[in-house]
């Protein structure tokens, strides 16, 4: 079998073959040239540095069982065989010699630094109890699972579902919100897939090339798309690793890429370099007409003459004023773009989308843009990630519920892209809620999160009564948990997950390795716990043990989920889990197991990865089956549906009941996920949810566009969210090998800003922001453009108490309330230091500087349609004042709050058509019934 | 059959995987690489630009740090993979400084050298190295360079391509597509105060404001310390001393000047003292003195620093027997005349293989062209003489024609001392690492010692003898015997730290 990621260079190989991983004999690096053999089982799992969920092999010695190493998978259709630097710094995170090992609780107050080991028993009884207490009360919604780092597709929401609660709460909405929102209001779909690998021109609004979802998978594709003469085009304020490989790169200020693209747009309609037949079957045109201009001839002739004059306006010289660069960059990028012949691949996630009020019309546009040269869905050109992903279910899947929680799904933002988590502390601090139980998991909100005081707060007050830490490693948010449980890490868990790495579709298997080892060696055990570290568990494993305590007889009707599919009664193992997903829920894999003799889970077990389908573009042509149609019928604008009543639940994505759509032509095809399944040029959601000035794609002037910030006066626009390729967020901060690569905070600035402030590299500046200011180092760089300056996202870790953070990165601080309550100064007592361990490493550590945590300082920006936090701040900057400390910072609470309210009049609360909370068709976790849509 | 490298910096994304696969795949102390990634930026918004380099061994085809290594610890295997045993080093740091490319370092778990090893373990094994596997854009290619039909040759075949200081004539084997010459050449972009995202280290960061200015600046890359300090330098000087001393003693001897008990008893005894004294400042300054025997019995017949040791061991030998001579002749009454005349004939010139085979060593040391002159031999023995001499005035009363003897060897070699060293220091080097590090030392950080202490003390010790040409007043001659020594320390150590402050990488 010829594994995706296999090659050769000659007579080397980069892997052994398959028929060898159970008995590897490699010769031992250290006592080379003495040939000493070593014996080790290869094992494939999954990373998990990082969303790309990478393959992975782990090299067990078989003689002491340890883990020796980890090494790609060739067998990964998606990375292929190959991994950034984070993958095979997993060893490092496995034998960290501060790991936890072993569940604690608090003793003392929240925060205090003292804990206690406890059994996962008493852990368990004490987390079920208050869950089926909620439950059975009726106060579902005071149960949430807050997760950061997902890794993994349908589990959470399965047991959630099964709970009865609408307990989901993620992290997208300091992510990628506000490009899902500019997407999703097109198709459906909230995330693309550009084909890069086959593109003739690549256009990013990111930095593909070194970090972001999806990195290693992409950054492979996009170089052999290069390779093969795809023009790189990369938008971005500042000289990324990505910007340095770009045939043409473009550094707007901040919060104008809406208006670059929608000249592109305005350039191909002018031109008619467009792809006309594309855009008269796949756009709602007549709805456009009719909304827009209903005295117009509905044909669509005259559409693409009103879309040409409606866009007429966004000139190059619009664009070229917004961005404040020379119209000739514009002139070129709309040059290459046109010249695409429909292999643009783009990609917007975070960036100017995750930035600025209104970004997410950055999405909408670069959609809009690929609409027109016919690029959606082609061979080199870009799809939805709906066609490259696919969610396996487990078994017996749970009802839709019938709950909606207003504390991740308020009133006031109907359409946020996921979960309002961002405005978490300020509900409860308003009362709008409690929560019962509250899960973290793999999530560090008091570091990550804008104004994490604010969450410090939180967690420590009474309106949290239980916070679970669900972590395997220490983290600021930890630090304030009443439960801190170690859960496993990359090589020590199950998961499953598919992500859109390229016009493939494939399943990924995340797996403990030393227990898949035991058991080939003819030692199983029946619980990860006893082939991991310490204690440390796995949570699926954590799950079905405290899905039984919440519901020990069934009475409540939860435990049925949690039995075994193939013997009643008894609670489900995680292979019964897996192996009945891989024996009924994967097209394909069956076959292939079966071909080689093995069951699905061995052959998913054996290979860590499967793919489901190769080559799929155009699934929008897809022709419906017999099967799909039946029951069926058109509605006025040609949209097939089933009936559907309010018990029924719509799917992860799209209406309930919607399956396909008839064109003019009679052609009945599956189309989009949108409510006319077209493309929604003209978006009725937005018209009928109270925005109709934004129903179409348009640019919104950003928070900090260039009107609003003075360089003259030291202000200037901080970025403070780009992204180094070797860190990842709280993780990566036990991982040795990539500590000694990345572990400064210097502050980009322009040396045209550094000149005007008097300041060069190295000098201490303060950065005064809404809320407060923060302390930090000067680099003087031409890598970013003047006005703008930057702080890497990864910096500024620290730890209260002395052994509850990673020595390998946190400094100590001290918080303090020097002028009054609502006064918060963070200030480090010491940086990084090397300390002693079994590790002699840890002595070696020479580098002191923890950074500066300069999301504490900033408030919180929720976006009024995508709920996105708006992450750029402006800033004023000099020089550092005396008593400044490198690292301070300081923050006004009350400040913070004004901020907060601030940004939610920018809302407008709404009741949609039929009294609907929500527009059904959008993505939302754990969806409940038709019913529970519908507000009281 | 040559396997090498071939790097393509047009597919690189700098993303560090190398980097660390190669970390976990060998457990390399923190701090220390056997691979590692360069940035460099350059170029003014919004024409920015960064560039990266793979920085590794390159497996040259005339590997100097083969021919160095005194104990064959490195060896170039018939794959052409420069390979260690790590059992055979002794830790003398040599090959570190053979290497134009900062390749080697003293692994700080074994303290034994060690570098990339194209992962010969795994070649063995028919596996790629690890950097090669993980790399996401496949941007490293491995394969024989010698055969045109390999991978790598057909993808080097007809496109531009660059090596790492190909002037250095190793002939390495790591040849980069697409790579920019900033990123290659060590000098064409020195460091700034910071980093894109980590800290230069002091060395490099002080070093930088010295170098001369470029439009481009490394902003990112791993710290190499210099390899050789103190004890190198100190133990040049006592080598010098104890040579010195005894050939200037043969040589009176030989043309009939009586140097008293200075000559027969001071100057063997500082031969072997010193020399001793040299011993164990080398044995001390190698990381695994356990293992300093393994020089004689595991030797490199090419490496000076076998032969150098040979050479120490025979001087030391020669004034261990002349020194017994003396006693004997001092104590007795037998006519031991003859046989110094036997062995003042061999204290010179194995008094001057001792004091002067640092500069075949150094000639060498590929990585540091300021040590790489074809002046240091005799710079080396003209210093001897004038330490050997200044020591030997220092040693005890002298009748005239004996005083005029030390006297005018003493003003004769600091006068040439000065004269070369001018020469070596103010004339146009060779290479612009070699005009660098000239720098360091007639303009930049080693300036004030050069000129007021190498320079100027010489000089000093000129004018404090001269006036004693025909052997009085002698004060004023003890002082400048003393200064000497001084010269001498002070110049070794800027000599020293100098050669190495240039970076390489």
């Amino acid at each position: 079998m010829n594994l995706p990621g296999e090659r050769t260079h000659e007579a080397l190989r980069n892997f052994p073959p398959v028929e060898n991983w159970d008995h590897h004999v490699e010769y031992d690096a250290k006592a080379h040239p003495r040939k000493v053999q070593r014996r080790f089982m290869l094992v494939p799992t999954t990373c998990f540095n990082c969303e790309s969920a990478c393959g992975l092999l782990a090299y067990i010695d078989k003689d002491d069982l340890s883990i020796r190493k980890l090494d790609g998978n060739p067998a990964h259709p998606g990375s292929r065989g190959r991994n950034c630097a984070k993958g095979p710094a997993t060893i490092n995170q496995l034998d960290d010699p501060e790991r936890i090992l072993y569940p604690l609780r608090r003793k003392g107050k929240r925060g205090g630094g003292e804990w206690e080991r406890v059994s996962w028993d008493a852990a368990l009884d004490d987390i079920a109890a208050r869950i089926r207490q909620a439950i059975v009360e009726d106060r579902h919604e005071e149960v949430m699972y807050h997760v950061g780092r997902p890794g993994e597709d349908g589990f959470s929401e399965r047991f959630l579902a099964a709970w009865g609660v609408d307990g989901h709460n993620s992290h997208t909405n300091v992510c990628s919100s506000g490009a899902r929102f500019g997407m999703a209001l097109w198709g459906g779909y909230d995330r693309p897939s550009p084909d890069h690998a086959n593109a003739k021109v690549i256009l990013l609004l990111s930095s593909h090339l070194e970090t972001g979802h999806y990195f290693n998978p992409h950054a492979q594709r996009i170089m052999e798309g290069k390779q093969s003469g795809a023009k790189l085009i990369v938008v971005d304020p500042r000289m990324s690793n990505t910007a340095s490989h770009a045939d043409l790169w473009l550094a707007p200020w901040p919060g104008s890429e809406a208006a670059i693209l929608l000249s592109i747009a305005a350039f191909l309609l002018r031109t008619r370099r467009i792809d006309t037949a594309y855009l008269e079957r796949w756009f709602n045109w007549r709805a456009y007409l009719a909304n827009l201009h209903p005295d117009a001839v509905p044909d669509f002739a005259t559409f693409l003459d009103r879309l040409e004059a409606d866009y007429a306006g966004y000139t190059f010289e619009f664009a070229a004023e917004e961005a404040q660069i020379p119209l000739a960059r514009i002139e070129e990028l709309a040059d290459l773009v046109s010249h695409c012949e429909g292999r643009l691949a783009a990609h917007v996630w975070r960036s100017a989308a995750a930035g600025n009020l209104g970004g997410w019309q950055v999405a909408r546009a670069l959609w809009f843009v690929l609409a027109l040269t016919g690029s959606i869905g082609t061979e080199g050109g870009t799809s939805p990630n709906g066609w490259n992903k696919f969610i396996p279910h487990g078994p017996s899947m749970p009802p839709p519920h019938e709950h909606w929680n207003e504390l991740t799904w308020p009133r006031e933002y109907p359409m946020s892209c996921n979960e309002m988590s961002i405005l978490l502390p300020y509900f409860l601090a308003e009362g709008r809620g409690k929560l019962a139980v509250y899960f973290s998991r793999v999530f560090n909100p008091v570091w990550t999160y804008p104004d994490g005081f604010s969450w410090l707060s939180a967690l420590t007050s009474d309106a949290v009564e239980l916070h679970v830490a669900l972590t395997p490693t220490w983290s600021e948010t930890a630090e304030f948990a009443d439960y801190v449980l170690p859960m496993g890490h990359a090589a020590e868990r199950h998961d499953t997950h598919s992500y859109e790495t390229h016009s493939g579709r494939w399943l990924g298997f995340r797996q403990p390795v030393l227990r898949v080892a035991l058991e080939r060696l003819g030692r199983p055990v029946t619980d990860t716990r006893d082939s991991n570290p310490g204690e440390v568990w796995e949570e699926n494993e954590f799950w079905f043990d405290l899905s039984w305590r919440i519901d020990p007889d069934g009475s409540l009707g939860i435990r049925q989920y949690f039995e075994s599919p193939y013997e009643p009664g008894v609670k489900i193992t995680v292979d019964d889990y897996y192996r009945w997903v891989f024996e009924n829920q994967v097209p394909g894999l069956p076959g292939k197991a079966a071909s080689e003799g093995l069951t699905p889970l061995a052959y998913m077990r054996r290979y860590g990865a499967v793919s489901v389908a190769e080559g799929l573009y155009r699934q929008d042509e897809r022709i419906l089956s017999d099967t799909e149609l039946a029951g069926t019928a058109p509605d006025a604008n040609g949209v097939l549906r089933r009936p559907v009543t309010l018990d029924d639940a719509p799917p992860l994505v799209g209406e309930a009941g919607s399956v396909g759509v008839r064109h003019e032509d009679g052609s009945v095809t599956a189309g989009w996920l949108s409510p006319s399944r077209k493309l929604e040029v003209y978006s009725e959601t937005m018209r009928d949810w109270g925005w109709p000035e934004y129903a179409t794609p348009g640019y919104i002037e950003s928070h900090v566009s260039r009107r609003q910030v003075d360089p003259a006066r030291g202000e200037l626009v901080l970025i403070p969210t780009f992204r180094l390729p070797t860190l990842i967020h709280t993780r990566s901060g036990n991982a040795k090998y990539l500590n000694e690569i990345s572990n400064s905070h210097p502050m980009w600035l322009n040396s045209v800003d550094a000149h005007r402030a008097g300041v060069g590299t190295g000098d201490l500046v303060r950065l005064t922001t809404e809320i407060g200011h923060l302390v930090a180092r000067v680099w003087v760089t031409e890598g970013i453009r003047p006005g703008v300056c930057a702080l890497s996202h990864h910096m500024g870790r620290w730890r209260l108490h002395e052994d509850e953070g990673s020595r390998w990165v946190t400094g100590r601080v001290d918080i303090t309330h020097p002028d009054g309550p609502d006064s918060w100064l963070l200030r480090y007592r010491s940086g990084v230091q090397p300390f002693v361990s079994d590790d002699p490493d840890s002595s070696r550590i020479w580098w002191d500087d923890p950074g500066v945590h300069q999301n504490l300082a900033f408030g919180v920006h929720p976006d009024p349609w995508s709920g996105m936090h708006c992450w750029l701040q402006k800033v004023r900057l000099e020089k550092a004042h005396r008593g400044d400390r490198y690292g301070d910072v300081y923050v006004d609470r009350r400040r913070s709050v004004e901020v907060y309210r601030e940004w939610l009049a920018l809302a407008r609360p709404w009741t949609g058509p039929d009294g609907q909370r929500r527009p059904e068709f959008m993505m939302r976790p754990v969806k409940p019934t038709r019913r529970a849509f519908r507000a009281p | 059959m040559q396997y090498g490298f071939a790097i393509d910096q047009r597919t690189c994304i700098g993303c560090h995987a190398c980097t660390v696969a190669c970390k976990t795949e060998h457990e390399i102390p923190v701090g220390q690489f056997r691979t590692w990634v360069k940035y460099v930026d350059s170029g003014t918004f919004p024409d920015s630009a960064r560039s990266y380099g793979v920085m590794r061994c390159n497996h040259c085809t005339d590997a100097p740090c083969i021919t160095i290594c005194p104990t064959n610890s490195l060896f170039k295997r018939e794959d052409g993979i420069v390979d260690f045993d790590g059992d055979l080093c002794i830790g003398c740091k040599s090959c570190q400084q053979a290497c134009p490319y900062d390749a080697i370092y003293i692994d700080d778990n074994t303290n034994t050298a060690a570098k990339c090893n194209f992962c010969a373990h795994r070649v063995d094994s028919g596996l790629e190295p690890a950097c090669v596997v993980v790399c996401p854009t496949h941007s490293i290619w491995v394969g024989d360079l010698d055969d045109p039909d390999s991978g790598i040759s057909q993808l080097l075949a007809g496109e531009p391509t660059l090596v790492r200081a190909p002037e250095q004539k190793t002939k390495p084997n790591v040849v980069y597509l697409g790579a920019s010459i900033s990123v290659l050449d060590p000098l064409a972009a020195p460091v700034d105060a910071s980093y894109y995202s980590s800290t230069p280290d002091p060395h490099r960061a002080a070093l930088a404001a010295e170098l001369p200015p470029t439009d481009a600046k490394t902003t990112l890359n791993t710290a190499h310390p210099r390899p050789w300090g103190w004890r190198v330098s100190t133990y040049l000087w006592t080598k010098a001393v104890g040579a010195g001393a005894l050939m200037v003693a043969a040589l009176a001897h030989l043309l009939g000047v009586d140097l008293g008990v200075g000559g027969s008893l001071v100057a063997p005894a500082l031969g072997v003292v010193m020399t001793a004294a040299t011993g164990v400042l080398l044995v001390w300054d190698l990381k695994r003195p356990d293992r300093f025997y393994y020089i004689l019995t595991k030797p490199n017949p090419r490496s000076w620093l076998f032969w150098g040791s040979l050479a120490l061991a025979a001087f030391a030998g020669v004034a261990g027997l002349y020194l017994v001579t003396g006693l004997v002749g001092e104590l007795s009454s037998y006519d031991v005349d003859p046989i110094v005349t036997v062995l003042a004939w061999l204290a010179l010139p194995t008094g001057a293989l001792a004091a002067g085979y640092t500069a075949f060593l150094f000639g060498q040391a590929e990585g540091r062209d300021l040590w790489q002159s074809r002046l240091l031999l005799p710079v080396l023995q003209v210093q001897a003489v004038m330490v050997g001499a200044g020591a030997l005035v220092l040693a005890g009363s002298y009748d005239d024609a004996a005083g005029a003897f030390l006297v005018r060897f003493l003003v004769g070699a600091a006068a040439l001392h000065v004269v070369l060293l001018l020469v070596e220091f103010l004339r146009p080097q060779h290479s612009a690492q070699a005009t660098a590090a000239a720098g360091l030392v007639v303009r930049g950080r080693y300036a004030a010692l050069f000129w007021w202490v190498a320079i100027g003390g010489a000089v000093f010790a000129v004018a404090l003898a001269a006036p004693s040409w025909d052997g009085t007043p002698w004060a004023t001659v003890v002082l400048a015997g003393i200064a000497v020594q001084g010269v001498l320390l002070t110049y070794e150590s800027v000599f020293v730290r100098a050669g190495q402050d240039i970076p390489l990488s």
